[in-house]
């Protein structure tokens, strides 16, 4: 996996260079990351053990929903998914697909040794060795399962994450430059 | 009734078709012909003596030394209280047998499982197809001598162990 | 009409229509608070001073998403039905008295406008369900429209009771004339029935089977991202305080009670309400379906049949 690039979004205006072309940017990034680090919503996917304590951590004591983290069931209204549990490779399809439904801008959040590595399945025929071999994963949680804590502070650590992404360089911009070569190429 | 009293009478209806009674492990078992299986069974279903009503489980066990694979089905009546475990020995290479799913139900789930995991084929049933692996899956990976593929799907099935990652331990040198 | 008196409804439009977005965000919040406290939680209080900017970081967050429309679906009734129950969520409000003085219009068939429009609220919900053309959705509409004409019939014939006993379809005569006793009382197996379909017009737990998520993943809406899903959101809960007013109007005697301003008074009243449906939801679980029509058709509408004839025989000798 590459390292998170990162790049210093409070500086207040400043240039971004892309292969299609530069992009000048101001911190409209922060106010957009403000709402977007504060109100990140999860799609419930939970496949074995640590689906219960994903649900312990939206329960009393370590309340999720403080920090504006929610659920929702269908992946195209979700911000990031959280795999909880064991994948089998009939399940890593499924994944996937999953994968490809959220709406951008999204993340995965990858919750237990089983997910992270295969964990205590890895030398079964049937478990896929990491939800990274389908996935880019944002965070690892390691555990098994972790803690409420432990998944409270990996949500917390995507939101420093989500917080400090430049989205209209990312979001934004590459799609202007696509949108204006569909336009030229169309003329 | 007691699996010796079960298997006495069996082998007063059924003769040589009853192979053997084994009383030496801890659930006595009864091994029977694999072609006569479904007549044996839907008997056992319908005496009003044994009356099982209930099967309890299938299952599948591969003796690649003896060349055989063994499918177990556990039988319960709640009438009588007494419980029957039953054997049948198959050929490795070709293991077919008949499905008793007319009889009970619940068994066309056991024998996809069995079918799914071993290669046992149910002659007759319903619905014979894979239960828990997906539908593509090459071979069947409770055998014994099953080897896990590179890859499935364009996803391989293989992974560095973490610990080597950090390089502070290092690998094993392969022969 | 002169121009001054178009430029006063356009201000009071304004001010309903703002005023009622505002409340819509915030009873999101309010639900979350509340759903938390029920649940011994805290609910969001990261975001602003007791989450009070909660509804916002959504707002921007939904506006900001990727706005996902699927290959597979009818786009032009696609995108027309979150539009459709946001509009016909908002209208309600045109005919209901605020106030003693502030109400927008007051038109003498109230009663059946009110109809009119959970007939074409119900659009939204099923356009969405089948043009979204997955299966999920699909269930979820057909859902709707079983439920929903279900529960029409039984929320229309609660409505007739009112109406015998007010003499009237306009609901700011309903209200007016509710001050001496409020229609809870003379209507009471009325209020039960209007409350309980009015549940199931929400489709609010324990009515809520379009969108239950153990089975539908999220019913209609599950293809919905982006600001379209935010339109069923606000629609839904707009649909709830609309229904909550009209309530109060109809039952708990509207704007009117002592001391306070009408106006206060019907906000009051209002979140007593509001407040009470969500209570119900985080409290019940689900019906299943086939105990949902048959609650429906063999208790709610015979019960609302002998309400109405109770309040024809009360009339005549009272």
């Amino acid at each position: 996996m590459s390292k998170v690039e990162k790049v210093d979004i409070t500086k207040t205006t400043h240039i971004e260079h892309t292969a299609d072309g530069v992009i000048m940017v101001t911190n409209l990034d922060l106010a957009v990351n403000w709402a977007r680090k504060n109100s990140l919503w999860y799609l419930l996917f939970a496949t074995a053990c640590c689906g219960i304590e994903l649900m312990q951590t939206g329960g009393p004591r370590a309340d999720l929903d403080r920090f504006g983290v929610v659920f929702r069931n269908s992946p195209r209204q979700s911000d990031f998914i959280i795999v909880a549990g064991t994948i089998t490779y009939k399940m890593a399809e499924r994944v996937r697909r999953l994968y490809d439904q959220l709406a951008d801008p999204k993340y995965v959040l990858s919750m237990g040794s089983c997910s992270n590595t295969g964990g205590l399945f890895q030398h079964s025929y049937s478990v896929l060795k990491g939800v990274d071999k389908i996935v880019p994963v944002d965070v690892y949680v390691a555990g098994c399962p972790p803690r409420p804590e432990a998944l409270t502070h990996a949500i917390l650590k995507l939101r420093e994450k989500v917080g400090r992404e430049p989205y209209f360089k990312n979001y934004v911009g590459t799609r202007f430059f696509k949108f204006m070569r569909w336009i030229k190429n169309d003329n | 009734m007691i699996t010796k009293e079960i298997f006495e009478k069996l082998k007063e209806k059924f003769g040589d078709d009853i192979i053997r009674l084994d009383e030496s492990v801890k659930d006595p078992f009864v091994v029977v012909n694999p072609q006569k299986w479904l007549e044996i069974a839907k008997y056992l279903h319908d005496d009003p003596d044994l009356y099982f009503d209930f099967l309890m489980s299938i299952a599948g066990v591969d003796y690649p030394d003896e060349n055989l694979i063994r499918v177990v089905y556990h039988l319960w009546s709640y009438k009588h209280r007494h419980m029957l475990v039953v054997k049948v020995e198959l050929n490795r290479e070709n293991p077919v047998v008949d499905s008793i799913d007319s009889i009970w139900a619940n068994a066309n789930w056991l024998e996809r499982e069995t079918y799914d995991l071993f290669g046992v084929v149910f002659k007759g049933s319903r619905n014979l197809k894979r239960l828990l692996m997906p539908e593509d899956w090459e071979g069947h990976p409770m055998r014994k001598d099953y080897e896990e593929p590179k890859e499935y799907h364009g996803i391989s099935t293989e992974r560095e162990n973490p610990v080597y990652l950090f390089h502070l331990v290092k690998p094993p040198e392969e022969e | 009409m002169a121009l001054k008196d178009v430029l006063i409804l356009v201000v009071k439009i304004s001010i309903v229509i703002g005023g009622m977005l505002g409340v819509v965000a915030y009873l999101t919040l309010m639900e979350r608070k509340v759903v938390a406290y029920i649940q011994e939680r805290l609910g969001p209080n990261r975001v602003g001073p007791w989450g009070l900017l909660q509804p916002i970081a959504d707002g921007i967050k939904l506006f900001f998403k990727e706005d996902v429309i699927p290959a597979h679906v009818d786009k032009l009734l696609y995108i027309i039905a979150p539009a459709i129950t946001m509009t016909m969520a908002v209208m309600p409000f045109v005919i209901i008295p605020f106030s003693k003085s502030f109400f927008l219009s007051d038109i003498n068939v109230g009663i059946l406008l009110l109809l009119a429009i959970s007939g074409i609220n119900t659009y939204g919900v099923l356009l969405a369900g089948i043009s979204s053309n997955s299966k999920y959705s699909m269930i979820g509409g057909l859902r709707v429209a079983s439920q929903l004409i279900s529960y029409e019939v039984a929320l229309s014939l609660a409505f007739v009771g009112v109406v015998l006993w007010n003499g009237s379809m306009s609901l700011v005569k309903i209200t007016e004339a509710q001050h001496v006793v409020w229609n809870i009382i003379p209507q009471f197996i009325g209020f039960i029935v209007f409350f309980i379909a009015a549940l199931a017009e929400l489709n609010r737990i324990p009515f809520d089977l379009p969108e239950a998520e153990a089975e539908l993943v999220a019913g209609y809406h599950t293809e919905y991202s982006s600001m379209k899903f935010a339109l069923f959101y606000l629609g839904e809960y707009a649909n709830l305080t609309a229904m909550s007013a009209i309530i109060t109007t109809l039952y708990l005697g509207g704007w009117q009670g002592p001391w306070l301003p009408g106006f206060v008074w019907f906000a009051i009243k209002t979140f007593v309400v509001l407040f009470v449906f969500m209570w119900i939801r985080w409290t019940y679980p689900r019906f299943r379906f086939d105990q949902l029509i048959s609650v429906g058709w063999k208790v709610l509408i015979p019960l609302a049949l002998l309400n109405i004839a109770l309040t024809a025989i009360l009339r005549i000798y009272i």
